[in-house]
């Protein structure tokens, strides 16, 4: 479970998280959605434990996310970078494992249970065909599934994803989210993640919170997030909702927007 | 053909350690056994047993003066200087994530030498080099990493990336005083200095392996205990946060160790160069990227290259030596060359 409360975050003389407030309960996927630079990353990344906030705290299965050591955070919380670093010559496999690092330190070789846990998460995630493969020389898609294995073997109950579709094609962004959905629904992950593509996040999240400016403009249930006027204003563009079998399509439209101005 | 640079198989691994176990046999054989005065091999051998009690020595007086107070000490010396600089240089460029990264990158390099060269040009009588030059070197070592952390590493917004260039600044600093004490110096002095700063273990004697020895150990025990601490590093420092390894900590105390005793090999043998790029360089193509394989791998590999390069450095044009930073960079390239050349795609 992740508790947000009051959480503002500054850069020099700028605001980038104005006093937010969020509370996502475990087994659920709240997804973060707004403009570029509203505070999405900043926000999952002070869940994440990497920045200090200013005013306000994160509380992950109600512990302050600030006194826990690297160690500790590192079991109640996993993150998905936008921009995964991955190291030329390292094995699928020996990549995967460094998610088991939490619990068995750098001083101790990984045990078999380790190992076990590692080979299973791979094959869940399907990277088994693969995993004595250079981890540098996978396809985006089969990267992105790598880094979430990897993230996934933490056994956390929390996992914080920053864009982890960016760069992916339609079926590649479909069966990273699935894959996510399916640890949420049969292993109860907790989820915060942020996401460009509205109608994916519609999708795939319980919820979705619309940030602008660093403050949330609009939390609720993802249908009436998508269908609301106020996402018109936190993008500054003319959005139309369609409806197909059931999936809120979100499309921009074309002359009713701001985008030819100044952004706001 | 193997392929290079891929994540290899066990088979490789201990393929790979038996070769560099052998060349460490061999450093270790030809450092005690070449010299202008030739000694047979089986003496040698029988002098190496005695001294586990198994037999008795069959050298000379005068014979058992060169193997054991000239050429052993320079042999070990040159183990200790090798495996100390493969190492810092593996670890250094685990801990920045920089290839390029070497054992003098924070201003170990320019530090020594202007130390030397303070020792040298101001208190060398007659151009001699005084008996505390290594101390001086040594101290300058340490006050230019010192000041390189101060500057660019203390801040809590401080990268791997503003350390690296505080580096360079504070070499530039000290480089620069370097160049003027030398330009004030009289010629005797400078090629004295310049002798100096290309390295050589030809003072070598069991005091200096001594001095450095307690440096060197504390060092490399440091290094191979972070090697998994460096694995996990290569995904980022934030990713290796979020795995739990608290990276600045983990920096520090290893660039605190390298240091310390790469400061320690300068002050006794110079700035080798070279040995602490291309050792570790060396044994990742053919081992993979693991730290926990690179750096006890780099620690034998980088004893037997250097010992072997003294040798040839000692030899080639005896009675006089050509400077070590010389042969390890024409024996090195050539053998990296090679290397880089089989490595193909993965």
């Amino acid at each position: 479970m992740i508790g947000i409360e009051n959480l503002t975050v500054g850069a020099g003389t700028r605001t980038l998280v104005d006093g937010v407030s969020l509370r996502v309960e475990r087994g659920r996927w709240c997804t973060i959605i707004g403009a570029n630079g509203a505070g999405k990353t900043t926000l999952v990344r002070t869940v994440a434990g990497f920045i200090t906030p200013d005013l306000g705290r994160v509380t992950l299965d109600d512990r302050d996310v600030g006194s826990l050591s690297e160690r500790e955070r590192s079991r109640l919380v996993a993150y998905v970078p936008q921009h995964p670093e991955i190291p030329t010559g390292m094995r699928v496999l020996d990549y995967v494992a460094l998610g088991r690092v939490p619990y068995h330190g750098v001083m101790r070789a990984p045990s078999a249970r380790d190992r076990r846990l590692t080979t299973e998460v791979a094959e869940r995630v399907g990277l088994s065909s693969f995993l004595s493969r250079d981890a540098a020389s996978l396809s985006g898609g089969e990267r992105q599934r790598m880094v979430l294995a990897r993230a996934l073997c933490q056994s956390t109950p929390v996992v914080v994803l920053d864009e982890p579709t960016t760069g992916l094609d339609v079926r590649h962004q479909m069966t990273l989210l699935e894959l996510l959905h399916r640890e949420v629904v049969e292993c109860g992950l907790t989820v915060l993640a942020t996401l460009h593509d509205l109608t994916l996040a519609g999708q795939f999240a319980d919820r979705l919170v619309l940030v602008h400016h660093g403050r949330v403009l609009m939390d609720g249930p993802s249908h009436e997030v998508v269908r609301s006027p106020v996402l018109e204003d936190a993008y500054d563009i003319g959005v139309t909702v369609v409806n197909v079998d059931g999936v809120d399509v979100v499309v921009p439209r074309r002359g009713a927007s701001g985008a030819f101005r100044e952004p706001r | 053909m193997i392929a290079v640079g891929s994540p290899p198989g066990r088979r490789r691994l201990v393929a790979v350690t038996v070769a560099v176990v052998l060349a460490l046999v061999v450093a270790v054989g030809v450092g005690l056994g070449v010299g202008p005065t030739p000694i047979a091999p089986g003496r040698i051998l029988g002098a190496l047993f005695s001294l586990a009690g198994v037999g008795h020595s069959t050298l000379t007086p005068l014979q058992a003066t060169i193997v054991w107070q000239l050429r052993a000490p320079r042999l070990v010396l040159g183990l200790v200087a090798g495996s100390m600089l493969a190492v810092a240089g593996a670890s250094y460029q685990g801990v920045f994530r920089n290839p390029l990264a070497d054992p003098y990158l924070l201003g170990v390099a320019a530090g020594a030498g202007l130390g030397a060269t303070l020792a040298i040009t101001r208190y060398g009588l007659g151009g001699a080099i005084p008996t505390w030059t290594p101390w001086l070197a040594f101290v300058g070592a340490l006050v230019a990493v010192v000041a390189t952390w101060l500057i660019g590493g203390r801040s809590l917004r401080s990268t791997p990336a503003t350390l690296l260039l505080a580096g360079v600044a504070v070499s530039a600093l000290l480089t620069s005083v370097q160049t003027y004490l030398q330009q004030q110096a009289s010629a005797q002095s400078i090629a004295r200095v310049y002798i100096w700063l290309l390295g050589s273990l030809a003072s070598a004697s069991w005091h200096s392996v001594a001095v450095v020895a307690p440096y060197v150990a504390g060092s490399l025990v440091v290094c191979l205990f972070a090697a998994r601490a460096l694995d996990v590093m290569s995904v980022g420092d934030e990713e290796a946060r979020s795995l739990g390894i608290q990276v600045r900590y983990v920096r520090w105390i290893v660039v605190a160790a390298a240091s310390l005793g790469t400061s320690a090999i300068v002050s006794a043998a110079g700035l080798i160069g070279f040995v602490g790029i291309i050792v570790p360089h060396i044994i990742r193509l053919v081992v993979g990227v693991s730290y926990r394989r690179i750096v006890p791998l780099s620690l034998l590999f980088g004893a037997a290259f250097l010992v072997l390069a003294d040798t040839v450095a000692r030899t080639v044009m005896a009675p006089s030596e050509l400077p070590l930073g010389v042969v390890t960079a024409l024996l090195g390239a050539p053998v990296f060359v090679i290397i880089l050349g089989w490595r193909r795609p993965t």
